[in-house]
């Protein structure tokens, strides 16, 4: 079956009309995750747990909060806990945690100054690479064969003077002729 | 006495490692015979000696020699056997001899399989495989010696770690370590050929099953610790980008692009800098993996400077890398291209891309796995660079990959022509289109809807490209489609084992797309009989027993699962361990239901000394069997790539329908 332009544009139509509806729904749904907590007592462990997801224990190395055993992220769990029945939210309770434990909690380098360099290095060594293999690479690494031909055999044999080596190196070589 | 035996073998294994380096060079450069033999001898004396010191350290272990500090530290007197055999890899100096035994495995296995084979570059072989093992050795003699003593017998040991006491992690670190250590036989290939000049396509084709076995076992060591993380660790995940998770995975990425460039070096005669670039990116990879985790310099840089083995690895890391960039630069006139790239719609412009993009994800990952020692070399402040921050940037890289799966297969070596992509593309383009449409009406998230999308896309492409190869087969041999399907696998391994390799990362991937983004967790305290509900399924505590082993406790709390429709799904036992020996260190058993839909993941948090009620944090994780799964059929499929072919062996009456297929395409 050959398809012409006309049907993939319509095919192209037909993702926009099922994905758009879909993006608006998701953006509606982030919208409602994202309404601060209401005020409510007492708070459950899964309201506690959803912040706590998004942070991380200062102490280990790569454990988020809500899976830490340490006394120290219990005790931030009930701080979470606190500041949810007070009302505040996700990213009030993440910069109140930030000024008491340092930027470590966050699980990702704040975007500010030196660290904005974690963010933009990795896409811009990206970038250079797409730049080089289109503007260079067929230079750099598609020579063309030069004017002095590649040697046929490797120029350990040409002054070889070990004849029993000679032999089986150049069976072996034939081997692969 | 034995122990003091056991340091003497590796001092000498240490002389004997340095003469065969020697001797591999000397006499690979004057085509000395003697010295070649030389060389060969040396690899099998180290690789004696080695498995000598690791039966002594393992005699120390099974015997409870706790005037051995290493035993003391790792060992006590009631861990089951099991444990003490595993606990040789438990700590550093063990891990570090255990790293030098596979090594000199593989070195063995190689000189043996080419004692009569490839003698021009043998010698360089054999000494770079030496200088490696030498290097390790080198650690043991004068920084991390595992025969070191107390001079006295301590009555116990103080205990494996708790964590490692788990028959993945007696499994998993043999066969990461396999795969990580094995990477180093591609590179003295390369290495060889570097040395001795012979820089065709050869050493290429021998290194390319030589790349697939410990890649393969790699992979698999990779995913063995993901499934470890995901019974053990308790928080419902399976992979946290953790720094040595990184260490395993940088490689894995690097010769999984180098397995691919290969090919097309094999086909088309280019990029043969690129490969020999990339193969040595892989060992120093390897290196600095091992460096990471065992200085520890990611944790803190102070606690490199407290490292006993840092230094090491920064000097010879650095040797490395400046004798191979010399040895490259100084090769370059001999590494020229026969041909050229002819258009970007070709397959050789698909496998650039795919190049391009696992350099750029093992870039980024070195990159965030460094980034906090950075940041406190030059700010003096901590951050963590985690899962948020790997998401972000790898997330749409992998995307692409997946992408570039499903449409690099497609293409035709050197152009492929308007028409030939229109055929080639529209049904698995078509049936990726149609599962969009539907999941997003009924699954309204745009990121999973790609992800799948894409992951339909590649799958369309595979199951055409075999039904392509079957009906070409059928037309040359006449046989029934299964035996069609069989013979066309078997004949063209490497492209179809390919091919079953791709629906394994996208198997992969589809456990990753359904964990990661709909998972279902709640966390609860239950008394006795009472019940929650999640996703559908209702679960009902109904006790909690305990039982002594021979070095702990173990509580299981038994919670019984219902369906939606009130059916029962029977019973899952999460537990947590507590060692006599460290109290305060539980460890966690996920109780687990799994099923190819979803699994049911309960962890047991605490519970009332009475067992009247118990805290859970309960997950529902769509879809995560499809990852072990996955990891089976990537073994599958590596190993039909690695099998011999038979064709080579017999006439080629039978037209290669692989080839038919290219050309129907």
């Amino acid at each position: 079956m050959q398809l012409k332009i006309s049907h993939w544009l319509f095919l192209c139509l037909l993702v926009a009309i099922f994905l758009v509806p879909a993006q608006v729904r998701l953006v509606h749904a982030q919208t409602t995750q994202q309404t601060p907590v209401p005020q409510q007592t007492p708070v459950t462990e899964d309201q506690i747990n959803v912040i706590a997801r998004e942070l991380w224990c200062p102490l280990c190395s790569g454990v988020r909060l809500d899976a830490c055993e340490l006394k120290a992220c219990d005790q931030m769990r009930q701080e979470i806990g606190l500041k949810l029945a007070a009302g505040d939210d996700l990213e009030a309770i993440k910069t109140y945690f930030v000024a008491q434990y340092g930027p470590q909690v966050l699980g990702e380098p704040p975007r500010a100054g030196f660290n904005w360099l974690a963010w933009i290095l990795p896409f811009v060594v990206l970038l250079a690479g797409a730049l080089f293999l289109v503007m260079r690479g067929r230079k750099l690494l598609f020579v063309k064969p030069g004017p002095t031909a590649l040697p046929t055999v490797g120029p350990t044999v040409a002054s070889n003077q070990d004849e029993p080596y000679v032999r089986r190196l150049e069976e072996e070589l034939k081997r692969y002729d | 006495m034995i122990f003091d035996v056991g340091y003497l073998i590796l001092v000498t294994a240490l002389l004997l490692a340095v003469f065969g380096v020697i001797a591999g060079f000397w006499g690979g450069r004057q085509r000395h015979p003697s010295l070649v033999d030389s060389s060969f001898h040396a690899v099998y004396a180290v690789a004696a000696l080695v498995l000598l010191a690791a039966s002594i350290l393992w005699y120390g272990l099974l015997t409870d020699k706790f005037q051995v500090n290493y035993v003391w530290n790792h060992s006590e007197k009631a861990l089951p056997t099991f444990y003490k055999f595993s606990a040789l890899w438990g700590g550093q100096a063990g891990s570090l001899l255990f790293w030098t035994l596979i090594l000199s495995v593989y070195s063995v296995i190689v000189a043996t399989m080419f004692r009569r084979k490839q003698l021009g570059q043998m010698p360089f072989v054999n000494a770079v495989l030496l200088i490696t093992s030498g290097f390790f050795l080198t650690l043991l003699v004068f920084a991390e010696n595992p025969f070191k003593q107390s001079g006295f017998l301590p009555p116990d040991g103080q205990g494996l770690n708790p964590l490692l006491q788990n028959y993945w992690m007696v499994i998993h670190p043999v066969m990461l370590y396999t795969g990580y250590v094995g990477l180093a036989v591609p590179f003295a290939f390369a290495m060889g050929a570097l040395f001795s000049k012979n820089l065709g396509n050869q050493w290429v084709r021998t290194v390319r099953r030589w790349t697939l076995i410990p890649w393969v076992f790699l992979g698999a060591g990779i995913l063995m610790g993901s499934q470890w993380a995901y019974m053990e660790l308790g928080w419902g995940g399976y992979w946290a980008w953790d720094p040595v998770e990184n260490a395993s995975f940088l490689p894995w990425l690097t010769a999984t692009a180098f397995l691919h460039s290969i090919i097309i070096q094999e086909r088309r005669g280019i990029l043969k800098v690129w490969n020999v670039a990339l193969i040595a990116c892989t060992y120093f990879l390897v290196i600095l993996g091992t460096f990471t985790t065992r200085s520890g310099i990611i944790e803190s840089v102070h606690s490199f400077a407290r490292s006993s083995v840092g230094i090491y690895f920064l000097v010879f890391l650095s040797i490395s890398i400046i004798t191979f960039l010399w040895l490259l630069f100084d090769r370059l006139p001999l590494l020229r291209s026969e041909n050229e790239i002819d258009s970007v719609s070709s397959r050789e412009s698909a496998f650039l891309v795919n190049n391009w993009l696992f350099t750029g994800l093992a870039f980024s990952t070195l990159w965030g796995t460094f980034f906090p020692m950075f940041s406190e070399i030059l700010t003096g402040r901590r951050i963590s660079v985690n899962a948020p921050w790997f998401n972000k940037v790898n997330g749409p890289l992998f995307l692409l990959l997946l992408l570039m799966m499903g449409v690099g297969p497609l293409l035709g070596w050197r152009r492929t022509s308007a028409e030939v992509m229109r055929k080639q593309f529209t049904w698995p383009v078509l049936g990726a289109v149609l599962f969009a449409g539907i999941f997003a009406y009924f699954s309204p998230r745009l990121y999973p809807t790609i992800g799948l999308s894409v992951c339909v896309l590649v799958i369309g492409t595979i199951i055409q490209e075999f039904v392509r190869g079957v009906i070409a087969r059928r037309a040359v041999t006449n046989e029934n489609p299964v035996a069609a399907l069989f013979s066309l696998t078997r004949r063209n391994g490497q492209r179809y084992g390919g091919y079953i390799v791709h629906l394994a990362i996208v198997m992969i991937g589809v456990a990753v797309i359904g964990n990661t983004f709909y998972q279902s967790t709640t966390n609860v305290n239950l008394r006795k009989d009472q019940s929650v509900s999640l996703a559908g399924y209702t679960l009902t505590f109904t006790g909690l027993e305990s039982e002594h082993t021979s070095n702990r406790t173990e509580f299981s709390a038994h919670v019984a699962v219902f369906g939606p429709k009130g059916q029962s799904l029977g019973t899952v036992s999460p537990g947590r361990n507590i060692y006599d020996k460290t109290p305060d260190q539980p460890t966690s058993e996920v109780g687990l239901r799994m099923s190819p839909g979803d699994d049911i993941y309960v962890v047991l948090n605490g519970w009332q000394d009475d067992g009247s009620s118990a805290t859970f944090t309960i997950f529902i994780n769509p879809l995560t069997v499809w990852m072990w799964i996955g990891g089976i059929v990537l073994v599958l499929g590596t190993l039909i790539c690695i099998w011999p072919n038979p064709a080579r062996k017999e006439e080629r009456m039978p037209a290669q329908a692989g080839a038919l297929a290219d050309t129907a395409a």
